[in-house]
Parts: structure tokens; sequence; C-alpha cells
């Protein structure tokens, strides 16, 4: 059902974390480590995000967009599917998902305006539109994703802690660098976010928690690998991870024929 | 068919699985293929299951995947229902980036349902049938819309009955292309610059109003129960065509017309809407006092039927007080109304005669289209005689003429020849007005235009003779 979790797609679909981070035999035999595997997925979800800036969609269509991306590397491998390509094409599938549908051609420009000096990133219409049909494949034609961010809402109005939304939501976006989506429930990495805004900024809030009647185990372990992710990875929002860095990994893929 | 000639080197392996029988249906979006399944352990006499199979065409260049497809594909892998149509698979074909939904496939229709009673059998449906399409129809309804789901299109072409079989009789809900998820106000349907048939569109949204709800769904289902009823649609309005988003007086006038002119005392949110508000085509001007929809649709006013009826066709959507009952009543209170709880009572197989020993109406089937592969391309071959499931005079192939006639007149010009047939004498007949016995066009005949040019053809051409039965592009 496309408005309840419960009986989505996306609910069948969920993980459990030690399928999501799982290097393809393909990657591996290039020499792609687990660690490098996780870095290519940060640095192409910030490569989503700052060409979602310049075509300006709505924060849910990259959230849908940074979802495809990663469902894609749960069943294909980054030496067949280039994330390069892949990356641009999830977002404009999300952006037609979405209903703010985004011209190929435009982001096409605006690859080319990001990616200027850089050969292996840019990608000509109708490669965008071949990687779509194959997107759809790869994704077995499940498009619906549901996020955190309308039960973060929810939950902050009901808790009465309003003031940290803005604080909250930069931390359910943080969360897209990282693979939680793809294993837990929306609502519960809403809750983590809030845990976290909660003891950051001095908010008790303790006895809410207590009569939602959730598994604090699971929020906290949530909690525990966003904080982990902040302390592993000090990456500028702004740039995304250091060009050093990500260049010898992605060097390890194949540049596109 | 079959001869692989075109694409036939990037023939994809997903093709072996179906036995094409037959193009359906064309429209804007593709074409509409019958197949079957094959089955998997073959034996003789063993048949896989009928499907459909809508082909999207790659939109306009640079376009990718047309958003019809993508809404489609979206919508229908989530959800499951009875009385919702089934996606049982996607596919595509990478060699010429076409792509494929396929559907399990129902015989009939209620556009064809309405027509063969009209045209052929000249009764009504009987109360048993009405009542059963009906609370179906609104059976899938409500689970579209307790899940969020609006499907912006109802009308009779896009509600599919099921042939014989084990669903015999049972309504799906077909054609998602428009259809959204509405957590959000949606935004009016011509942004998405799609048009739609407007006779059963909602009068809040004739008006101008810029979001949709589910009750638009509940009034195009108000208009098809009187149509089940009369065989006639309710509200026959002209379209005004005169730029991309026209104000549709004639629609509005034809419901005033019948339910008479809503009043501000009324209905308080009309002030604010767009075209009510700036009034240059003097809507306001209160013309029709008497409401007769009860005369139109030949039901007592005091009836149960008309009660539903006269609910689904309220004009007022939103509350002005918490318990006002005038408002338009919603797909969960409309199954519980009184009307489906009186005999005949409805059931699961529609078509059943009502009453034991009743004749059972025999419904066409719909005509196929033999000669056509799945690239849409008209086989060389002379075509085999009409199957089971062919339709009398093979009028399909007249259809697909026109088209091929460019790329090879070759075989445009042996089908005329060999093929020569009534339906294609009037299908051109009937565009030229030139059908001086009003002779019923077939189906299958010019069945290729969309169904806007085909009405404005129909409005020109034979005038007050058929006054705009349009031929309704196929489905499926």
């Amino acid at each position: 059902m496309a408005a309840n979790f419960w009986t989505s797609s996306h609910c069948k679909q969920l993980l459990d974390p030690e399928d999501v981070d799982v290097v393809p035999a393909a990657d591996r035999e290039r020499g792609i480590t687990p660690e490098e595997f996780r870095l290519v997925k940060i640095h192409m979800s910030s490569h989503i995000w700052r060409l979602a800036q310049q075509v300006k969609v709505r924060q849910r269509v990259i959230a849908t967009a940074v979802t495809y991306f990663r469902r894609v590397y749960t069943r294909k491998s980054m030496s067949e599917y280039d994330p390069r390509l892949v990356a641009p094409t999830c977002l404009y599938l999300a952006s037609k998902v979405e209903e703010s549908t985004v011209q190929a051609r435009l982001l096409v420009f605006y690859i080319k305006k990001m990616c200027g000096s850089d050969d292996k990133y840019r990608f000509e219409i109708k490669d965008i539109l071949e990687m779509e049909m194959k997107l759809l494949e790869a994704l077995d034609y499940y498009l619906v994703v549901f996020h955190p961010y309308r039960p973060l809402l929810q939950l902050l109005q009901d808790a009465g802690i309003t003031d940290l939304t803005q604080f909250a939501w930069g931390l359910v976006n943080d969360t897209y660098k990282m693979d939680l989506i793809l294993i837990y429930p929306p609502y519960m990495i809403a809750l983590a976010c809030i845990y976290i805004a909660s003891v950051l900024k001095d908010k008790d809030i303790t006895s809410w928690f207590e009569e939602l009647r959730v598994d604090m185990n699971i929020v906290k372990n949530i909690s525990m690998e966003i904080l982990d992710f902040y302390d592993t990875y000090k990456i500028d929002p702004q740039r995304g991870i250091p060009e050093d860095k990500i260049s010898p990994v992605m060097n390890k893929l194949p540049a596109k024929a | 068919m079959g001869d692989g000639r075109a694409g036939g080197a990037n023939r994809p392996a997903w093709l072996q699985q179906y036995e094409l029988i037959g193009k359906i249906g064309e429209g804007t979006y593709g074409l509409v293929f019958l197949a079957r399944l094959k089955p998997s352990h073959p034996a003789p006499g063993r048949r896989g299951p009928p499907i459909a199979i809508k082909k999207f065409k790659q939109s306009k260049e640079g376009d990718g995947v047309s958003p019809t497809a993508i809404r489609e594909i979206m919508l229908l892998r989530e959800i499951n229902h009875e009385n919702v149509v089934k996606l049982v698979n996607v596919h595509i074909n990478h060699a010429d980036m076409s792509l494929y939904l396929a559907f399990d496939y129902a015989e009939h229709d209620l556009y064809e349902i309405i027509r063969h009673h009209r045209e052929k059998l000249n009764s009504s449906i009987n109360h048993y049938t009405v009542k059963s399409l009906l609370w179906q129809l609104l059976n899938g309804l409500n689970y579209l819309h307790s899940n969020w789901i609006i499907h912006r299109d109802l009308k009779p072409s896009n509600i599919l009955v099921m042939g014989e079989g084990e669903e015999h009789g049972i309504i799906k809900i077909a054609d998602f292309g428009l259809a959204r998820i509405y957590q959000a106000p949606l935004k009016p349907l011509s942004d998405n610059g799609v048009v739609v048939t407007i006779w059963y569109r909602a009068p809040e949204l004739l008006l101008g109003g810029k979001h949709y709800t589910s009750a638009v769904d509940m009034w195009a289902v108000g208009c098809i129960f009187a149509e089940l009823l009369t065989l006639k649609p309710l509200f026959q309005g002209v379209e005004a065509k005169n730029n991309p988003n026209p104000f549709q007086l004639d629609q509005l006038d034809k419901i005033f017309k019948v339910l008479g002119h809503p009043t501000v005392e009324k209905w308080p949110t009309l002030a604010n809407l767009p075209w009510w508000q700036n009034d240059q085509q003097h809507i306001q001007g209160h013309k029709y006092e008497n409401p007769g929809l009860h005369n139109i649709v030949h039901l007592p006013p005091k009836s149960p039927a008309f009660d539903l009826l006269s609910k689904m066709l309220e004009y007022i959507i939103l509350l002005s007080s918490l318990y006002d009952p005038r408002k338009r009543i919603t797909a969960a209170q409309a199954l519980e109304h009184e009307y489906f709880r009186m005999d005949p009572l409805p059931g699961r197989n529609a078509l059943l005669p009502s009453q034991p020993g009743e004749k059972v109406v025999q419904y066409p089937v719909r005509p196929v289209d033999t000669t056509t592969d799945f690239e849409g391309t008209t086989s060389l071959q002379p075509t085999q005689p009409p199957s089971g499931n062919a339709p009398p005079g093979g009028q399909a192939v007249a259809r697909s003429m026109p088209r091929q006639m460019p790329q090879q007149p070759m075989v445009g010009m042996q089908r005329v020849a060999a093929g020569a047939n009534i339906a294609a004498f009037n299908a051109q007949a009937g565009m030229a007005g030139l059908n001086p016995g009003n002779i019923p066009m077939q189906r299958g005949a010019g069945g290729q235009s969309h169904p806007h040019q085909l009405r404005r053809k129909a409005d020109q051409g034979m005038g007050m003779q058929n006054p705009g039965y349009p031929q309704q592009k196929r489905r499926f």
C-alpha cells in the first residue's frame, strides 16, 4: 500500500545490517575494501546532494534518490553500474516519482558545471536515459520510499520539542550518508535523531520515550551508529569527502566506455 | 508475427514467456497487446492465463520513461486488491528503450458493457448487475482512498470487468497513469499537462479548484452510476479547447441544468473558486432552479438508489459544520448505504443473471488485431483466420492501416484489397459524416486516434445524428 509503511514494499525490503555493506564480488576483485565501498557511497550521496541543490528539488526527492542509489549497490556492483552515472540517474528517477520532474538535459548541464574538469563524471542525456531503465530493473520496480521527515515532525510535535526541529532535521539529512534507510523503519530513524537532539540539547524527554512503547534498544543503537559516523567521517557538508581521499578509490572503478 | 523482423536480433528473453495473440488497443502512450503466458509445463490443450501487455514508447526525445508509466508502476507495485487491476510483471527492452507492463487480462469494461446494452440489446442493465458493479467499484476505490491514492481519471473505459473464469464478473479499476498519492496537496492536472475526459470531472475542478481530493473520484462514480442506469453519460458537455486550461462552461452548464444552480448560501466555499469568483461567463446568473436528476435517471426521489446517487453528486465537499449531512459521500460511507443492504444484494460476479433462469447476457469479447507484433509492426504474411478472440469483420486491421501506409504502402494496399470490410467502410463514412443510417461504429475502427480528436470529428461530422459518443481510446 502506498501510504501505509507496514504493508509497503519499502518495509518488506528492509535488510539486516550485515547484508547492506557487502562489497560485490566484481568490486572486491578490483581491490575495493568495505571501507572504500562505504566511502564511495558517502561521496556519491553528497554528489547527489550537491546536484540537487543546483536543480532545486525538495529534500524528499534527494532522500528518495539517495535511497535508490544505496539500494542499487546492495544488488549490483560499482564495476558494472558506474556510480558516477547511477547517482544523477537516481536523482532523475526520484524527481519523476516524487512528481517534480527534472529534465535530463538540465541534469547534464549542471553535472558539466559541477564536474567540468573531470571527464569521468560527464555524461550525455542518452546515458542517463539508458541507465534510468537499468535502474528501474535493478530496483525491481519498487519505487515508493518512506522517509523519516514526516514522522519526525509529528513526533517532535507530540513530544512538545518543536524548537529542536531544525537540529533534528539536519540529523535526519545526515543519516542518508549511511545505509540506515535500508535497515530501519523511517520512524525509528526519526526517533534516533530526536534522541540525539534531546541529549545534545539537554531536553529531558525520557518519560515521553517511555510512553511510546518502542524498543529503546533499537533507538539507542541507531543513535550510536549515527554518532559513530560523525566521529569517523568529519565531512565538510559543502564539499563532501576530500579529493585526495576519494580519487584513488574512484580510480579503481572502470571509467566509462 | 514472430518473424523477428523488427528488432529481431535484440529480442529480449522475457518475450519468450508470452505467446502473443494480437493488438487490442492503442493510445498516445503506446500500444496494448493481448498475450498468453506460456504454461510452465506445456501439454496439449493447456493454455496459460491471458495477459494484457501495455507497451510504453519513449515519450519525447530526451524525456526517458514517461511519467504515466512511472506512476502506474510505483502505485501498482504497492497495492493489492481484488477490485484493482493486477500488475503481474514489468519488462524492459533495452534495445529500443521500450517498457512493457503486463496485467491480468480483463475481457470487458464498463464502456463496452454500457454500449452493448444501448446499441445492441436496447435494454437496461439489470439491477443486480448495476448494484454489484457499483459496489465493487466503491470497494476498490475505498481501498485506494484509504491508502491515500486518488485515481483522478475514473470513467467507464477505465473500469474493467473480468470475463469468464475464476474471477468472472469482478470489477478491476485500471489505468493509474494519472493517479497520485495525496499526502501533500496536489497540483491541478493542467500542471501535468494532461488532458482527461471532462464528462466525469467534478464541479470544484471545473470551477478552477486547485487541489484534488478523493471527492473528485466520488463525483466520477456518481456519473458512472447514472450512466449504468440510463446507458447515457450523465453530463455530456462539449469540451472547450481554446487555450491550455480553458473554462469548461458547457460542462458546468450541463451539470447545473440537472442538479440545480449552486449558490454561495448552499455551497460556502464556492465563492473562493477562481472561475466562480471572476464570473466572466456569468455563471453566477441564477438560471436553473429545479433539479431534475430523478427524471433523468428514472428513479423515485425517495428511493435508496436515488439517495445514494444524489449524495455522490453533491456539490459540497468540505464540511461546513461537523454534522452537516450535505456533503459528497465518501467511498467508505457509500459502501454502508442502505441501497446495498436491500434486495437484490450485490454479488461477487456482477454478470450473473439476477433471477435464476434469466438469460445470461453475452457481452462481446475485445477485438484483437492478430496481425501486429510486439513492435507494432504489421505482419506481411497472410492473416490467420480470426481465432476465438478475434472480432467479426477484422476491423482492427483497418485501424492499424493508416499509420502503416506511409511506411509500408504495400502492406496497406494488400490489406484493403484482401480484407476490405464493412467496419473500415463505416469508420471512414462515419468520420466523413456520411453515416446516414447511423450505423454504430465498430469499436476497433478508428481507435488509434486520441478520444478527443475523435470526439471532435464526431461532433463535426455526425452532428445531431450521434451527439458525441466518442470512440474511446482502448485501454486494454
